[in-house]
């Protein structure tokens, strides 16, 4: 039996290792079993998790394993009784959660051992690749992506075959294809699992594309925050060109084309293209102006393709299974399938592809199982902080480009942070802009000083400080903004203001004009009082209060004072009557 | 070249192909905002002043950037255009720290740009000092001795150690020009024919007669007195502005073609239909030439006079009895002039009574500090309950006062204390309380209530039309010398618009101000205020020599050298103060939290004031792409980044070849080039 421990970053941070390690001390030297490591299954919430492989066939899924469970694992693996594992072996319910999906980016994710080229190719690794260059001119490739409908998956969604086709139609000695994997939505992390559970899959995609637009070298653009990823990555490029799969005559071809990797420090306005190129140039990271286009001028004035990880992880699929079946997927304005970071107040959170055209409802209460500990649903923020917020009302959009673009949000990268009713709605625009101004490049007045004063502006309103004419004021920066940015960082970076004030006015109104937070979030404009009538004087909340802010005699009632009061929840959540109210 | 036709706001223009948007539109004198484009510099893009529309296309363009392509339809003003430009001004100015005139200009009531003419007197040059002084002021030998001069109770210098001694810094470079053989003499536009009658020759008449001649328009002064001068030559007594003075500077004015007519009272010699059937466009500038009282019984006494009257009787010669003991009632400036004055007249005792403190007192300190050492004695918080005596003053009862609750001026009340009293002995009283307006021969001219003309505070027109109003005879009422040329200055600017038929429109540039602290200037070498050398007190007393001697030339020029500089060096070229200026921009707006705003040497003689500097990057690329350098960088990310030199290196110092190219292309003031 074969025991195979996800390691992905988000395994890792579970456990996963420890898990390893104690599976290591019990197993070594069995030769009944083998151990093995795979990548990141998308199921973050039940992490560690360690499959139980009887040859091909999956035995067992064990969920939530710490080292603890490493016996009762051996145990059951040695006698294979597997029902020792019952306790921790997952729920069928939660297997739901990668029934209703559709894997095409992540089809090897959790499955292969990432450090192996012979499991990839013993899935349907580089069979696009030979089949690409045996068979196919590049005009052809960029056909096949042009049936299939692919469109840029980082977030803007532009049409692939275009982008493509223009990096082609440039003619140059030097040419260069670049993958953005500077991955910098907060809460999204799909191209950080693919590159870690499945690098092969990414070198792949990547050599279709430099094969279709005439590439002379490949780079890839990775966080250096993304240390797992670029380890195997590493390996991947090793392997390849040992198999050679990269470097000169690739399979016997014409074909030559290397690869490095180029590990960036982290600024968030690198993953827009342009600035992406600066930072490769070694210069500061900056936007440029576009026209030209970098597929005109990209990389050292040499004519660029950039795209997404998640891009260039369905390419080796489109070109193995036809391009019209990958847009039998989908909408008429959306092909192929979508892979989605489910996070926030979500039962099930984690990455979730599906095909375009299921609607947010299918993800968010089908896939991810509704709400945590049963409240209520109240927005999605989508595409992270260039994205907007979704509300209740709409939670039947359909997800393609066109539907989600039409609510004021945006399908972006993928991020998806699930709001119940405890969030405020503006501390949640503030938290996205308290972000993006911070990111800001500085180049341009819009987004320098534009961000910094939606910021504040958002500031005094968490800070019951709001004023009359706030909401106008900021819809009249957002909207300038937007026009006037230089690049997505700053004409995005109003979105998540804008979707707030057009769903939530109201709660930016009571935040202003009352000084209340209707989600009871923003502690300036709370208020803590003990309800006299239930107050039984049993002075836990008064020894709690860090701040000595609650004083009364035993067995009799207790106030707050609200003066020392830091409204810190420290007491509601001590009382066993129900008899402190926050207002 | 290809050409290619495109369309700005309408008009059709011709291009070359593969020409940007903006350079078509420059070529073709079409001005569209921007800040970050250099024709020599490689795109930037940063500024997002130079948006556009252009027909079919959704988005705005930012025309530094867009190739222009035939048949485009662009529009610059459309309201989307504006409003993104707007904000975009409103934003960079939101960020903006720096003051575009210093507190001296901006205090003086006529703007005068005392920074300016400082520096040239600190330069040696009294007489470009003297032509950018009488922009303004037509009379700085006059002025400069006796304005209680706002320019320096707001000089900077203070936070240092002494105001700028600024007053008599322009009486030095006004009396040298004087003194010279060439004066400065301003240069008059073509004749205009048309013609100007001003009623009145004090400071408010002489400004407009200044500024009207030097427009080329006839200007003649009618002045009811023998000689031009108003206040000035009647009311400000000799040891304080010698009337030779005063003589020589009413004469240049003469010089320049107006004609005076002395001699002359409105509603006696000659009507105000009279003037406005013979001319374009009148001027009352009549003055406040009435006294007040002394408003407490018996002040109908023989003895009893106005400070303005027994002012003016001395200027014109007279020498009055006042008897031994002399009482001066007031703290103004009138009143500091009558209690010298009367010393000098001979009387032994002379006091001032004044109902507040000395700390309320409107005189100039400096005034009170010279009355005492001539003798003359104070008597804070008594005001004249009753004059007493037998048809002529023998005694006065003053009522002792205290300060109470401050009143609308902020100054506190002074209240009586009950029952307190004291009397001293009196031959003369001279109330010196406040001036009216006469409103002779004024006719249909409307009036306020304190029986001054009504003149738009804007435009200085009267209720008549081509009849228009300054000075001491409108609306508040009796001011400073300085408040009546502004007022001159402006009504000479209404009245030139009056007479081309132009609207009276007036519009008073916005510019950018700062706080500041001792803090600020902690690092200045303390180096005191120049003292004027004066008279000795007891000799002084006894005649009406100038009190004051005048500046040396080397404590002239080192007090010029004092100045903190605090206005813009740049501001005549600012681009940005230009955009912040213009309609629609509120450049308040969206005020908020500034970037650290200081100033550093970036380069050998460059200065860099990071409030001033708005990142358009254009000396970065300068030194980078033109210089080949690339000293300049950006440092920080968001709103914390500025331009420093690279990767913040000292060593950029030591490799700039110290071009100044840098500070040649900065749109606003935040490159200064460090002699």
């Amino acid at each position: 039996m074969r025991v195979v421990i996800g390691e992905g970053s988000c395994g890792v941070a579970a456990g996963a290792a420890k898990v390893h390690e104690a599976l290591d001390a019990l197993l070594t030297g069995n030769e009944n079993f083998e151990i093995g490591s795979t990548g990141c299954i998308g199921m973050c919430f039940l992490e560690p998790i360690v499959d139980l492989y009887d040859g091909d066939k999956l035995a067992r899924r064990l969920v939530h394993v710490s080292a603890d469970n490493a016996q009762a694992i051996y145990d059951a693996a040695n006698t294979g009784d597997l029902s020792k594992v019952d306790d921790i072996t997952i729920k069928p319910e939660d297997e739901e959660f990668l029934n209703g999906q559709t894997r095409i980016a992540l089809r090897h994710c959790g499955l292969i051992d990432p450090t192996s080229l012979n499991d990839y190719r013993a899935a349907d690794g580089y069979e696009g690749l030979q089949k690409v260059l045996n068979n196919m001119s590049p005009e052809d490739v960029i056909e096949e992506i042009k049936t299939s409908g692919l469109a840029g998956r980082g977030g803007a969604g532009f049409p692939t075959w275009f982008k493509w086709n223009a990096a082609r139609q440039s003619e140059s000695e030097e040419k260069y294809l670049i993958c953005n994997a500077d991955e910098g939505d907060p809460g999204a992390f799909m191209d950080r699992a693919v590159i870690e559970s499945d690098p092969h899959n990414l070198i792949e995609g990547m050599l279709i594309g430099a094969y279709a637009i005439g590439a002379t070298e490949m780079i890839v653009y990775v966080r250096a925050e993304y240390p797992l990823a670029i380890k195997h990555l590493e390996e991947a490029m090793k392997q390849a060109r040992e198999a050679n799969l990269l470097g000169k005559n690739i399979l016997g071809t014409d074909f030559s084309c290397d690869m490095r990797i180029k590990a960036g420090a982290g600024a968030f306005v690198c993953g827009e293209e342009t600035a992406l190129i600066e930072s490769l140039e070694g210069k500061r990271g900056m936007p440029r102006l576009k026209p030209p286009f970098p597929a005109q001028v990209g990389y050292m004035n040499e004519p660029s393709n950039i795209n997404n990880v998640e891009t260039f992880a369905n390419v080796a699929w489109i070109m193995n299974n036809g391009g019209e079946k990958f847009a039998a997927m989908g909408t008429e304005d959306s092909k192929g399938t979508k892979v989605f970071a489910l996070t926030g107040k979500i039962r099930k959170g984690g990455l979730v592809e599906i095909p375009m055209g299921k609607t947010l409802r299918d993800v968010i209460f089908g896939i991810g199982g509704g709400i945590r500990d049963d409240k209520e649903f109240k927005a999605v923020q989508m595409g992270g902080p260039s994205g907007g917020c979704i509300p209740k009302d709409l939670l039947d959009t359909v997800i393609d480009y066109k539907a989600l673009g039409a609510t004021g949000a945006i399908m972006g990268s993928g991020g998806m942070v699930v709001m119940d009713e405890s969030t405020c709605m503006v501390g949640m625009a503030k938290f996205f802009l308290d972000f993006t101004a911070s990111e800001s490049c500085g180049k341009c007045v819009h987004c320098r000083i534009g961000t910094k004063r939606m910021q504040e502006i958002l500031t005094r309103i968490v800070n019951g400080e709001g004023k009359e004419g706030d909401i106008e004021l900021l819809e009249d920066l957002c909207t300038a903004v937007k026009d006037g940015a230089l690049c997505g960082l700053g004409q995005t970076a109003p979105n998540p203001v804008l979707t707030t004030i057009r769903y939530f006015r109201d709660e930016y109104e009571a935040h202003i004009n009352e000084k209340k937070c209707p989600a009871k979030e923003c502690t300036a404009l709370l208020t803590y009082r003990i309800d006299a009538d239930k107050c039984r004087g049993c002075t836990l909340c008064a020894k709690k209060c860090p701040v000595s802010a609650i004083d009364g005699e035993r067995k009799n009632p207790h106030k707050i004072d609200p003066e020392k009061c830091i409204r810190c929840g420290q007491c509601i959540a001590t009382c066993k009557f129900g008899a402190i109210v926050c207002e | 070249m290809e050409q290619i036709k495109i369309k700005i706001d309408g008009k059709e223009i011709v291009g070359n192909k593969g020409e940007t948007i903006l350079q078509i539109a420059m070529n073709n004198g079409i001005e569209i905002p921007n800040l970050c484009y250099h024709s020599e510099l490689k795109l930037y893009g940063a500024c997002g002043l130079c948006v556009v529309e252009a027909e079919g296309i959704p988005k705005l363009l930012r025309a530094c950037a867009t190739v222009a392509s035939d048949g485009m339809d662009i529009h610059t003003d459309t309201p989307r255009v504006v409003k993104a430009r707007r904000v975009a001004i409103e934003l960079i100015m939101s960020d903006h720290e720096g003051d575009c005139k210093g507190p001296c200009v901006l205090n003086c009531p006529a703007h005068t740009d005392a920074q300016d003419y400082v520096k040239k007197i600190a330069e040696g040059d009294d007489r470009e000092a003297v032509r950018i002084i009488k922009e303004k002021v037509p009379i700085p030998a006059s002025i400069g001795r006796v304005c209680p001069h706002p320019c320096e109770t707001h000089c900077r210098r203070a936070l240092v150690e002494e105001p700028l001694s600024i007053a008599y810094l322009k009486a030095f470079a006004a009396d040298n020009d004087l003194k010279s053989d060439n004066p400065y003499v301003p240069e008059k536009k073509e004749a205009t024919n048309k013609k100007v009658a001003i009623i009145g020759g004090g400071p408010a008449g002489l400004a407009a007669a200044y500024r009207l001649a030097v427009g080329g328009h006839d200007v003649t002064v009618y002045d009811m007195m023998e000689e031009m001068g108003g206040m000035l030559r009647y009311g400000i007594p000799e040891y304080r502005l010698p009337k030779a003075v005063l003589a020589q500077e009413t004469k240049a004015i003469e010089n320049l073609g107006v004609t005076y007519k002395n001699g002359v009272k409105l509603g006696k010699d000659i009507t105000l239909k009279e003037l406005r059937d013979n001319n374009d466009a009148v001027l009352v500038a009549v003055g406040a030439w009435k006294g007040s009282g002394v408003y407490c019984p018996g002040e109908d006494k023989e003895g009893v006079l106005s400070g303005i009257d027994f002012l003016r009787e001395v200027n014109q010669g007279a020498r009055p009895d006042l008897g031994k003991n002399v009482i001066v009632v007031g703290g103004g400036n009138t009143a500091m002039d009558a209690c010298r004055t009367a010393k000098r007249c001979g009387a032994e005792n002379v006091y001032v009574v004044y109902r507040r403190t000395r700390e309320e007192a409107p005189a100039e300190d400096l005034e009170i500090t010279e009355a005492i050492e001539e003798g003359v004695e104070f008597k804070f918080l008594t005001n004249p309950a009753e004059i007493l005596g037998d048809g002529k003053v023998e005694q006065v009862k003053l009522q002792i006062m205290e300060l109470g609750e401050p009143d609308e001026s902020g100054r506190r009340r002074p209240v009586p204390v009950e029952g307190k009293f004291e009397t001293i002995d009196a031959d003369t009283v001279i109330a010196a309380i406040g001036q009216k307006c006469l409103p002779d021969g004024l006719d249909d001219i409307e009036l306020t209530k304190k029986g001054t003309v009504v003149a738009d505070e804007q435009s200085a027109l009267t209720n008549l039309d081509g009849v228009f109003a300054a000075g001491d005879a409108t609306n508040r009422g009796a001011s400073i010398a300085i408040d009546a040329i502004a007022e001159g200055n402006r009504a000479a600017e209404a009245i030139e618009l009056y007479l081309a038929g132009k609207p009276l429109e007036f519009y008073e540039p916005y510019v950018s101000e700062t706080e500041k602290t001792a803090e600020d200037f902690a690092d200045r070498e303390k180096l005191p205020r120049a003292v004027m050398a004066v008279e000795d007190p007891k000799q002084r007393a006894t005649n009406f020599d100038s009190v004051i001697k005048g500046f040396t030339d080397e404590q002239a020029r080192a007090e010029a050298k004092r100045c903190l500089e605090c206005g813009c060096h740049d501001y005549h070229d600012c681009k940005l103060i230009r955009y912040a200026q213009a309609e629609p921009v509120d450049p308040h707006r969206l005020d908020g939290k500034k970037h650290e705003c200081y100033k550093e040497q970036c380069l050998v003689t460059i200065e860099r004031d990071q409030g001033k500097c708005m990142l358009c990057n254009q000396c970065v690329r300068t030194c980078k792409e033109r210089i080949g350098e690339g000293l300049l960088g950006l440092v920080g990310r968001g709103f914390k980044t500025v331009i420093k030199p690279e990767f913040e290196g000292t060593d950029a110092i030591a490799v700039c070849k110290d071009c100044h190219q840098c500070a040649d292309v900065c749109p606003t003031g935040a490159l200064k080039i460090l002699s």
